[in-house]
């Protein structure tokens, strides 16, 4: 892989996207604004609720720039021309994936890194730091499956339906995930269905750094969605390079 | 070994033949025209061209190589016929993302100043007229330094003005290094940009050579004046009336037509000849009424 053009294209999407209020503000400010009006509450009821939400917070992060980068991100720009004009140009298509996973990664770091000083600064949060560095690996390898989940949506979801798809899936997966509410408290449907999906099992494995459980189980199911939603996510590009680009 | 080399191109879409047994070379230091109507497959032989699509018989080459590979692909700009930019992208920035994928790019001063984009430069894109964005576009396919230019419908949407303006930028920024292939429904632009014209209708080229062979081959005189037709001096279908008792003469040998008229008596008044426009010579081959 060229490291200059890596740069090059790094370089470009993130001058944009910064340059983009109505990407930066939702992206990097919500997850510790809703956190803010949302948990300070119960975070304040002590360290072990202000270790468990910010676990939680940092995944509402995690999975919002990942579902809306590449989700949103690529579903529009696969549509548009300027696509076409970077297919001509001597780069590979790796080099310009690594790019948007770069810029997702460091969107991701900074929206949760947000949500961690918040916490650090104004809870009771007491985490030390093996645990933030426990945090911040499982939050970076379990948000592999919604980059996945984000591209099967982007390959099969038309540019235009991507923004809502991506926003209902992204509000009722955190929900029904326990990521509002811990899982506990969740309505009885809500509960059901809960183990059984992604946002549950990535809150498993963050929920683990503060309430140490096994999270072995969380990270195999986690591993399995990655695989279905690569595969889904592969044959919706393939799908759509034969009507583009055939 | 040619810049450009397309062999006996073909693509369908569907059942639609796009473009069909397509071959031609382009060398450098020639500027091409790619002219046709909407639809006779001008853009997609760019696109085979580029390595956008793939044919689905013939071949394609850029200085040797096929047009998917890098070895290709460093040596092309290309103008898209749609832009899209990323509308946060300064000016600058957009020709700095494009540089950085050649070689020996132009410096970014250079450039600026070839396109007229110097006071252009800090602005973002998103806030360029279309006029702008289009000298941008064009800007991007030439930051590159690249020996072979592709350029599809540059002046699509824009004024005279301002279409004037672009071709005076491809002719500064075209040189002997390098070859420009660029489609375009204008034959005015056809005419004032090309030492070279390739005319394609219904996929298949119909024609090849210099912008003066294509009027020369396919162009006539035209002889107009208030009389009678002498209907045995030319083929059938080559003399008309207008309604205001005009007699208009298509022929290659007006000088023959006016002795003959004079010897013939034919009371004639307001005898006029004109040279068939461009415009007129490519209507008559597209249309099929020369062969």
């Amino acid at each position: 892989m060229n490291l200059t053009l890596l740069r090059a294209h790094v370089a470009a999407i993130l001058r944009d996207l910064m340059r983009t209020p109505s990407f930066l503000i939702p992206t990097v400010l919500f997850p510790t604004m809703f956190f803010l009006i949302f948990a300070m509450t119960y975070a304040h009821t002590g360290s072990g609720a202000a270790n468990f939400l910010v676990c939680s917070y940092v995944g509402f992060a995690m999975i919002g720039v990942t579902l809306f980068q590449f989700g949103v991100g690529v579903a529009v720009e696969r549509g548009r021309p300027w696509e076409r004009y970077l297919r001509a140009l001597p780069v590979s298509v790796a080099t310009r994936f690594a790019a948007r996973v770069v810029v997702a990664l460091i969107f991701g770091m900074a929206s949760a890194g947000l949500v961690a000083l918040t916490a650090r600064l104004l809870t009771p949060v007491s985490l030390d730091a093996a645990q933030w560095g426990m945090l911040a690996l499982f939050a970076v390898i379990g948000a592999i499956p919604f980059v996945l989940i984000g591209l099967a949506i982007a390959y099969w979801v038309a540019p235009r339906g991507a923004l809502p798809v991506t926003n209902v899936l992204y509000l009722l997966g955190l929900f029904v995930g326990g990521f509002w509410m811990p899982p506990q408290f969740l309505p009885s449907i809500a509960a059901a269905i809960s183990p059984f999906t992604p946002t549950r099992q990535y809150g498993e494995l963050l929920w683990s750094v503060a309430q140490p459980h096994d999270a072995f189980h969380a990270g195999v199911v986690l591993a399995l969605y990655a695989i279905a939603f690569a595969a889904i996510a592969i044959v919706g590009y393939r799908r759509d390079e034969r009507t583009r680009y055939a | 070994m040619s810049l450009i080399e397309a062999h006996a191109l073909e693509k369908r879409y569907g059942t639609v033949r796009a473009v069909y047994d397509v071959t031609f070379r382009v060398e450098p230091g020639e500027i091409v025209a790619l002219l046709g109507r909407n639809g006779a497959g001008k853009t997609t032989t760019i696109e085979l061209l580029l390595g956008l699509r793939a044919p689905d018989a013939g071949s394609a080459s850029i200085r040797g190589h096929a047009p998917t590979t890098r070895n290709a692909r460093v040596h092309v700009g290309a103008m898209p016929q749609h832009t899209g930019f990323p509308d946060g992208l300064r000016v600058s920035e957009l020709l700095a993302l494009a540089a950085a994928h050649y070689p020996t790019p132009v410096a970014a001063k250079e450039i600026l100043a070839t396109f007229d984009l110097t006071e252009l430069a800090d602005k973002r894109v998103g806030e360029l007229s279309g006029g702008q964005q289009r000298r941008v576009a064009l800007a991007l396919a030439f930051v590159g330094n690249p020996s072979v230019v592709m350029l599809d419908e540059p002046s699509t949407g824009l004024d005279v003005e301002a279409r004037r303006a672009l071709w005076e930028q491809i002719r500064h920024a075209a040189d002997e290094t390098r070859c420009v292939l660029f489609t375009t429904h204008y034959l005015e632009e056809a005419e004032a940009l090309a030492t070279r014209i390739i005319v394609i209708d219904g996929g298949e080229l119909r024609f090849d050579g210099a912008p003066r062979a294509f009027r020369e081959r396919f162009g006539a005189c035209r002889l107009e004046y208030i009389g009678a037709p002498l209907v045995h001096l030319v083929p059938e279908g080559a003399t008309s009336r207008t309604p205001d008792g005009r007699t208009v003469v298509t022929t290659d040998d007006t000088d023959a037509y006016v002795r003959a008229l004079v010897a013939s008596a034919t009371p004639f008044s307001n005898l006029r000849i004109t040279q068939s426009s461009f415009e007129e010579v490519f209507l008559d081959l597209v249309g099929g009424n020369r062969s």
